[in-house]
């Protein structure tokens, strides 16, 4: 490691020019799976026995399987199935971004969507009927009531769950994409610098969970009534 | 010369997990009534007044407040079930109800706590919703605190908050469910005094509760609940007298 200094400055110059590509797959994928988890939480609240179905067999499967059989599964998996192979989706399914984004999305939707429901449950039942009694509607009681609590509770669950999304989006790096991870793993095949390479795409890693931390911090100060958040565990 | 009638129920049953709390419960009250129901805790008293703004589904009877009836229907499995949402939210919208929690909404303001339903619900005026929250908030004393969010208040000032919140939508009827219980004897007195005030304006109210002097002084008609039915009723001289019935003679001042 004599020559460190001329070999990190261009790896890291290198490594930096796939960040966009990662958070193009983190973006889209935290957007559409919060949405959907969404989704699947007003199916947890939904009076059709059905929807309840689906949402407990959507998280059953999509939690209960590795994420990375699920990528696989969609970018090599379904191209052997003639109609999505011969079908009008296949320009889709062909691109590697964007099988990793659905399948980052299928995923993450069942974690978030637990996240939510768990949080719909402690929305205070005092808050609600508050609502009702007023003579509310359901969706101003959603919109309100519900939704200010229940965003409140979430957050700090809601962030861990953004930030493993942050670093699964390495995964796509196994079917091809040349993300920060996939970038690496090509210099690494022509320098042999495994460690100071990987170490490079880690600092750029903790670089974006660093801003996406900050970010869900800031929210939270910003939604936390009159104190910000609790910084620190106090000793017991 | 009597007053329009502002709410009746009629009938109430409702069994929680195969047991009877009520076993049909009726009640009517005029404008300008103060109705105190009183019971021992287990008599059905909370549950009946929260069959009045249907927070609890009679699972029998029916309920009228104002010329609203409950949208109540049976479902196929032959439970009762509020059949129309909407009219269910018209008809919660004609009454208030103040709670033994306070359940102030924590994420706003106390003026945005007052203003949220006359502003959200009634879709009334901004500015003139404003001036009037302002007013009640200056009527129960808490004008001072209308910018701070309600955990930075003592139970007693978030109570006369919530009482501000009921008044705000102009109801025909204020349903208080025990208004008093979570609060300390000083803020007892406070909360009391204030509501006792509401009740000299003319405002109907009808209060679960435990403040016997509150039921002697104030109300127009006592109800006593017992294994949920009326097991008697009549005007705070007669119940506080000596023909009073045993039972709640009994319920009063327990045998030494």
């Amino acid at each position: 490691m004599a020559d460190g200094s001329g070999f990190y400055a261009p790896t890291l110059a290198q490594l930096f020019g796939a960040v966009p590509v990662t958070l193009l797959i983190l973006l889209v994928s935290m957007t559409l799976a919060t949405l959907l988890a969404a989704v699947l939480t007003a199916c947890s609240a939904s009076a059709s026995p059905g929807l309840r179905a689906f949402r407990a067999g959507w998280t059953f499967l999509f939690r209960g399987t590795p994420l990375i059989l699920q990528i696989f599964m969609i970018y090599y998996g379904l191209a052997m199935l003639p109609w999505i192979r011969w079908g009008p989706a296949w320009p889709a399914f062909r691109d590697p971004i964007f099988c990793t984004c659905l399948a980052l999305t299928c995923c993450c939707s069942a974690y978030i969507g637990e996240v939510f429901r768990g949080a719909l449950a402690a929305v205070p039942a005092g808050e609600i009927e508050a609502g009702k009694a007023c003579g509310m509607s359901r969706l101003q009681l959603l919109r309100r009531v519900i939704a200010p609590a229940l965003i409140r509770i979430a957050l700090p669950s809601y962030s861990n769950e953004v930030i493993m999304l942050a670093k699964s989006t390495s995964l796509a790096s196994t079917i091809t994409v040349l993300d920060i991870t996939g970038v690496a793993q090509g210099i690494i095949s022509k320098t042999y610098r495994t460690l100071d390479v990987f170490l490079c795409a880690a600092a750029l890693y903790l670089l974006i969970n660093a801003i996406l931390s900050a970010g869900l911090r800031a929210w939270a100060d910003r939604l936390s009534i009159d104190r910000p958040t609790p910084k620190a565990v106090e000793p017991l | 010369m009597t007053s329009p009638i502002v709410l009746t129920a009629n009938n109430i049953r409702k069994t929680f997990n195969g047991r009877e709390v009520l076993k049909g419960v009726s009640l009517e009250a005029r404008a300008g009534d103060v109705i105190a129901i009183l019971g021992g805790s287990g008599s059905g008293k909370s549950t009946f007044l929260r069959c009045l703004n249907l927070l609890e589904v009679p699972d029998d009877g029916e309920v009228m407040v104002g010329d609203f009836r409950a949208p109540l229907a049976r479902n196929r499995k032959g439970r009762m079930v509020i059949a129309d949402p909407r009219a269910a939210a018209r008809m919660r919208g004609e009454t208030a109800m103040v709670f033994q929690g306070f359940n102030l909404w924590p994420h706003m303001t106390v003026l945005e706590n007052v203003m949220e339903a006359p502003l959200r619900v009634q879709r009334r005026d901004g500015a003139e919703v404003r001036e009037k929250a302002l007013a009640l908030l200056e009527r129960v004393g808490m004008a001072a605190f209308a910018g701070a969010y309600p955990k930075r208040l003592s139970g007693g000032q978030q109570q006369r908050v919530a009482i501000a919140r009921a008044l705000a939508t102009n109801p025909k009827v204020i349903l208080f469910d025990e208004p008093t219980s979570a609060l300390d004897p000083e803020r007892v007195r406070d909360v009391l005094a204030l509501m006792r005030s509401i009740a000299r304006e003319g405002c109907t109210m009808i209060v679960v509760t435990h403040e016997m002097a509150f039921a002697r002084d104030v109300s127009t008609l006592v109800v006593h609940l017992a294994d949920g039915v009326v097991e008697s009723s009549g005007s705070p001289a007669h119940m506080f007298g000596l023909d009073a019935s045993p039972a709640f003679r009994g319920f009063l001042a327990p045998a030494p």
